[in-house]
């Protein structure tokens, strides 16, 4: 309910259109993804030769992370 | 199974047909272009996988050369996550999952999958609705029974490598090594805690199926907006023409690592499921 309240008055405001869910999953999940890269990138400056194991972690922690934005995304496609 | 049942038909899940009913009555109903462009890449590999293997030698050949690298390093990634015992269990379900989800995402941007079929005139010249071909991750069916099927193996292999008091006792048992009244004045915390851990099992396949066909439908969608980005901001006819050119090539580059990616990320998480549910009880130990 409540993001359609936002989407109304938004809308008859000042005109924005769009999926806010979308807006909003887009942008955790952007912050998310970004700190996962972040830290990933000090643990693989830290330990050097642990990168592969890093590496697969990172995917792993993105790719969830990345999921709840694709949800939104669906939603979007269909108007909500 | 139930929920994913509901959004699933949400979804626009029903891949045209090849053989569209306006031309009469339709041959195949299910042949859709998903499931066809899905026996193609399926037959692909399969002749490549015979084409690799006919005759080894020692020493390979090119072919078996890159067929035996691509194995062996699945391989040791799944082995390096769900441990020496259940990999040779679990690698050739997982190794499947990857090349077949791998293949059809890079068939996919193949020139002519897509954008070759039925339609009518569209104010971008000839607008294809029922494409040919089109990319099997791109239906939301195909990722779905994918899930689906790996869940019920995770259930199969989770039950006989642990067994089944083991099993329930992942999920409800009381965790921490209590014992005594403690434990008995926690069982009830940690029944509700096994509904959750029930819950969030059944939502991985769901999970796993919505994330593969987001990424495949958001890029088939990019793509497709970047290559009319010329006429959408109404450009002359010369630098519009050049600019659906040029625009997409790196959302292309964008497209293979994604595709490779989502790859990885399934087959990652289906083996992450596994070694969950069947590390032995050294968590107890540390």
């Amino acid at each position: 309910m409540i993001p359609q309240l936002i989407a109304e008055a938004a809308a008859t405001a000042g005109g924005i259109t769009g999926s806010f869910t979308l807006a909003i999953a887009g942008a955790a999940a952007a912050i998310g993804i970004g700190m996962i890269g972040g830290k990933a990138v000090e643990a693989v400056g830290r330990n050097p030769n642990a990168s592969g194991k890093v590496l697969t972690l990172s995917i792993i922690g993105m790719a969830l992370a990345e999921a709840i934005a694709i949800y939104a995304l669906i939603l979007a496609f269909q108007g909500r | 199974m139930p929920f994913s049942i509901i959004l699933a038909s949400a979804l626009t899940l029903d891949a045209p047909t090849i053989f569209p009913s306006s031309q009469g009555e339709p041959f195949l109903e299910w042949l859709s272009n998903s499931v066809f462009v899905s026996v193609c890449v399926a037959a692909f590999i399969i002749w490549f996988a015979r084409q690799a293997t006919k005759n080894m030698t020692v020493v390979p050949g090119p072919t078996q050369n890159f067929f035996e690298a691509v194995v062996q390093g699945l391989y040791d990634l799944i082995e390096s996550i769900v441990g020496a015992h259940m990999v040779a269990r679990v690698f050739s379900l997982l190794a499947t999952l990857f090349i077949f989800i791998l293949v059809s995402n890079w068939f996919a941007l193949l020139p002519g999958v897509g954008s070759v079929g039925w339609g009518q005139a569209g104010e971008y010249g000839f607008n294809v609705t029922a494409p040919l071909l089109r990319p099997t991750t791109a239906d939301m069916n195909m990722t779905l029974a994918m899930a689906a099927v790996f869940m019920c193996f995770w259930l199969y292999w989770s039950i006989t490598e642990v067994g089944v008091k083991n099993f329930l006792n992942h999920i409800f048992g009381v965790k921490g090594g209590l014992t005594g009244i403690m434990a008995l004045a926690l069982i009830p915390v940690f029944l509700f805690v096994g509904i959750i851990e029930v819950v969030s099992m059944a939502f991985r396949p769901m999970s796993l199926s919505l994330r593969l066909f987001g990424n495949v439908f958001a890029g088939e969608t990019l793509l497709s907006t970047m290559i009319t980005l010329g006429k959408d901001l109404k450009l002359p006819a010369p630098i519009d023409s050049i600019l659906s050119v040029t625009i997409p090539i790196p959302f292309y580059f964008l497209e293979i690592l994604v595709g490779l990616l989502q790859a990885t990320v399934f087959m990652l998480l289906c083996s992450v499921y596994i070694q969950l549910s069947t590390s032995h009880d050294e968590e107890a130990g540390h």
